[in-house]
């Protein structure tokens, strides 16, 4: 992307993840989304703990596996026009830092809220469909499939 | 700790032991996170990036276990010297050392050595100096930028121009910018140099038709259509496109633009047409291929022309609607990162359009001139003239090819014995990267309005007895 004389990247959604400072940030506001949950006088401790489990595991599967291509013009021709941003991560190398950060921070968040849900069985259910949700898209296996063709184009 | 804290700890563990299942699934959920830890980071193969035959073809041609470079002896026995042009290039060309008359400079509007264009870019000296030091979007444009912009789209009557600083890089630029990777562009196969590395550098599928042929141009957006019927939700994304050039370099043929505007509505692909040859040649005011067949300039989507041909400038120039021409501004290459015109060939394209605006029966005479020309060289025996009949560009072939390399040899024994006589014509140069590479080698010759009648007969008369003596020299050897 062409913003100067900066050091650059042909697209910049390639090493974002790396930028410094940018995981303490992702972490923080996951923390910040969910203190302001906790803060909720309705919701109960384990109510608050799986919602913000599932709002991060949506988030995080609508930010990372469905939005394709970049909001910005890139400089390599549109090679990353049909990839999701988990695929453009570290141009399609597996098992970087960053990618390994995103696939522990659904664990880390699924294990606290089954900690504080006393392990009862519908925020079991709730919690371990949207880890899958979270976690299967992140696999190697998975890199660049569409099931059924959603979302290919 | 807390009494209350301690009682929650218990009471999870309590109810932590009568789930199992949950636990273990926790427990293959941290041996995941070990495996993790220790995983290194690797590359998968790309199972998209399937090589095509002719791309396989060409690795496999670059593996040479050879010496990096061939030896200079070869190289140097392969080429040609070069031919020395000392002085001014107008009317006359000092070449060689020969003194004269020039029909291979692309200069037919007479603009080179012309007094108001030489005034104007002197008074551009001493305003701007002569460089911009900088791209056009850090700290390069000048007021003379816009200003040439702006005359260039009035001239033209489409709604926004944008300007480049190197005729070859115009259109290699241009497409790019527009076509990207996943893309089809339907080309012709007979377009120039700069247009072919244009399409390998938009790295979009690209798809040649015959020269000039339309049934085949027809034939194959027809089977794309077929294509798009199989996998309609690919067709809605991919973009397709053809290039095509108003005067073709190669041939001298005119493009079919009617048809070309035909199936562009039939078919919805975007129309470029590449006007170096015919901006300032074609048209009733030099507008161009789109004023010569009558169609509004709207309807092409991108006219790419350069404006070191009729307008004896530099650089070159693309225009269109505005939202076109802003995208360019954006992610353009040669626009971006190449430094701007110089401010004094911005001002010998503002003194040259000025004169055209002033003198549009310009045009037309060349035309007459150019095809009064061609009909002279028409009746040379063994000669066969490709062009459009009143383009001042057109080229000259044997008429029974033998070999590539007798051929060659025959042209360039044509070309050397008209310089001897005075008038400097050339072989029109191919590299060896062209796409296209069995095309026939020739002569192309450029008419020049500067030239008199007299002129072009005295001309006529020296190309046909330097063809004889180079057929006369061939049977003997």
């Amino acid at each position: 992307m062409h913003t100067g004389t900066t050091n650059q990247v042909a697209n910049p959604n390639t090493v974002v993840w790396n930028s410094p400072g940018i995981w303490i940030t992702y972490l923080l506001t996951t923390g910040f989304m969910h203190l302001i949950l906790l803060s909720m006088p309705w919701f109960t401790t384990s109510v608050s703990w799986t919602l913000t489990n599932v709002l991060h595991g949506v988030c995080m599967y609508f930010f990372l596996h469905t939005i394709k291509g970049t909001p910005f013009e890139t400089s390599d021709q549109g090679k990353y026009r049909y990839s999701t941003h988990w695929e453009q991560i570290d141009s399609g190398t597996q098992f970087t830092a960053a990618r390994k950060f995103f696939m522990t921070t659904p664990i880390v968040l699924y294990i606290l809220a089954s900690f504080y849900s006393m392990y009862d069985f519908t925020h079991f259910v709730v919690n371990t469909l949207v880890l899958l949700l979270s976690l299967l898209p992140k696999l190697p296996q998975l890199h660049g499939v569409r099931i059924f063709g959603i979302n290919k184009y | 700790m807390d009494v209350d804290k301690l009682w929650i700890v218990n009471e999870a563990i309590q109810s932590a032991l009568q789930t199992p299942y949950h636990v273990i699934f926790e427990g293959l959920l941290v041996i995941w996170i070990l495996r993790l830890i220790f995983s290194k980071p690797h590359k998968i193969p790309d199972k998209e990036e399937k090589l095509t035959a002719k791309e396989k073809k060409e690795l496999v041609d670059l593996w040479k276990p050879e010496p990096l470079a061939p030896p200079v002896e070869k190289t140097l026995a392969e080429t040609r010297p070069y031919r020395l042009v000392n002085g001014q290039v107008g009317k006359n060309i000092v070449i060689n050392g020969h003194k004269c008359k020039n029909f291979a400079s692309l200069n037919f509007l007479g603009l080179v050595g012309n007094k108001r264009v030489d005034d104007k870019i002197e008074k551009c000296i001493q305003n701007y100096g002569v460089g911009t030091c900088g791209p056009r979007t850090f700290y390069g444009t000048f007021d003379i930028h816009l200003e040439l912009e702006k005359k260039l789209a009035e001239f033209m009557g489409a709604e926004e121009a944008v300007i480049y600083s190197y005729g070859f890089a115009t259109v290699l630029s241009a497409i790019p910018a527009y076509a990207k990777k996943g893309d089809i562009i339907f080309a012709d196969e007979a377009v120039s140099f700069a247009v072919q590395k244009g399409l390998q550098g938009s790295r979009s599928k690209v798809v040649y038709f015959k020269h000039n042929d339309m049934d085949d141009l027809e034939d194959k957006l027809k089977q794309q259509e077929k294509m798009d019927k199989k996998d309609p939700k690919k067709a809605a994304v991919v973009r397709k496109f053809m290039v095509v050039e108003g005067i073709y370099m190669n041939s001298g043929q005119i493009c079919d633009l009617p048809k070309l505007v035909e199936f562009k509505y039939k078919y919805k692909v975007r129309l470029f047409v590449e006007e170096s040859l015919s901006f300032g040649v074609l048209g009733k005011h030099g507008r161009g291929v789109t004023e010569h067949f009558n169609i509004p300039i709207s309807k092409v989507d991108l006219v790419i022309a350069c404006m070191e041909n009729s307008l004896a400038s530099g650089g070159g120039f693309t225009c269109g609607r505005h939202y076109v021409a802003g995208s360019q501004r954006l992610s353009a290459v040669g626009y971006v990162f190449s430094v701007s015109l110089p401010p004094l060939l911005a001002g010998a394209a503002l003194e040259g359009l000025k004169i055209s605006e002033e003198n549009p029966e310009i045009f037309a005479r060349l035309r007459q001139k150019a095809s009064f020309f061609q009909n002279l060289l028409k009746g040379i025996k063994g000669i066969k003239l490709v062009g459009y009949p009143e383009s001042p560009c057109f080229h000259l072939r044997r008429l029974h090819p033998v070999t590539p390399e007798k051929d060659l040899e025959f042209l360039h024994d044509v070309v050397d014995k008209c310089e001897k006589n005075g008038i400097c014509i050339t072989v029109a140069t191919r590299t060896k990267a062209e796409v296209l590479s069995e095309w026939p080698a020739s002569i192309r010759i450029a008419v020049s309005v500067q030239m008199s009648e007299k002129c072009l007969k005295e001309a006529a008369k020296v190309i046909c007895h330097a063809v004889k003596e180079a057929f006369a020299e061939q049977r003997k050897s």
